[in-house]
């Protein structure tokens, strides 16, 4: 396979190419099983990796990483006050 | 630029102003502005929330630093990413990094939950060229010019570098990736 097939199996696997030349590919790829499974391994494996689960900036982590710079000097806070939560409160006793 | 981008723009703009000027609690605008987007990147580039909380905080540390240089021409989540990115590569270079994101949700078939983990520990093992690109383009969305200019390349070898990275990828995942087709 050519360096050049290898190239379209790759915009053919990411999405990027024309519906037409999509088409063409697979028609291609229904009477050559080496270019059907670069084709069908490289959509895969584009697929599963456009759908790893987002890291997600927890209000702890949020938390650390504002200390951290804190700590280092840092004059920094959240400008939208929407962690109010993490403020202690001291409790109200009557 | 939709809306939400152009409002992006026009606060990055007053809080790079304000910085410059010696604002120094202007840093948390621009920590509200890029810090999930740093921690997002450096968490896929390290593999692990600890260090990914520490080069996302010395990043904006960094930015405070050179808070006096700093100029409102478009450029600055560019280089943010660079700061982001050559932190990265020192952690990497300090101890090699295979831990597994501890928080992931994993939905979906049994299969598929374990293959997402492969893929995970797969990316984690591939050389920094092509695991930028992979993180930057096909799992953090940016567009091919930005992730050029954080890489210091050109387009066309950005895309030569994903095109490689995505075959890398797929061979180290072997039969893993076969089941699923």
């Amino acid at each position: 396979m050519t360096e050049f097939y290898k190239k379209l199996i790759d915009l053919y696997a990411a999405g990027e190419l024309t519906d037409e030349l999509a088409a063409d590919m697979e028609s291609a790829a229904a009477i050559d099983p080496v270019l059907a499974h670069d084709m069908r391994t490289l959509k895969s494996t584009f697929e599963t990796l456009k759908n790893l689960p987002q890291p997600h900036l927890t209000e702890e982590s949020d938390y650390r990483i504002l200390l951290k710079m804190q700590i280092r000097g840092a004059e920094v806070q959240r400008r939208s006050p929407d962690r109010s939560h993490w403020q202690y409160h001291l409790p109200i006793s009557s | 630029m939709s809306g939400h981008q152009h409002d992006d723009s026009l606060a990055e703009k007053r809080w790079l102003n304000a910085l410059s000027k010696g604002d120094s609690s202007a840093l948390g605008g621009l920590y509200e502005l890029y810090g999930e987007k740093i921690f997002r990147y450096t968490f896929r580039m390290l593999g692990n929330r600890s260090d990914a909380e520490d080069a996302t905080a010395e990043t904006f540390l960094r930015v405070l630093r050179r808070s006096r240089d700093l100029k409102a021409d478009g450029a600055f989540r560019t280089w943010l990413f660079r700061i982001a990115r050559n932190l990265c590569i020192d952690k990497m270079r300090q101890h090699k990094l295979l831990e597994l994101p501890t928080d992931a949700h994993y939905n979906g078939t049994e299969e598929r939950a374990t293959l997402r983990v492969t893929v995970q520990q797969a990316l984690n093992e591939l050389p920094v060229e092509y695991r930028d690109p992979l993180v930057l383009c096909d799992l953090e969305d940016v567009s091919a010019k930005e992730a050029a200019d954080i890489l210091d390349i050109s387009v066309p070898a950005l895309k030569s570098r994903l095109y490689r990275g995505r075959r890398a990828l797929r061979d180290r995942l072997g039969g893993s990736i076969e089941k699923l087709t």
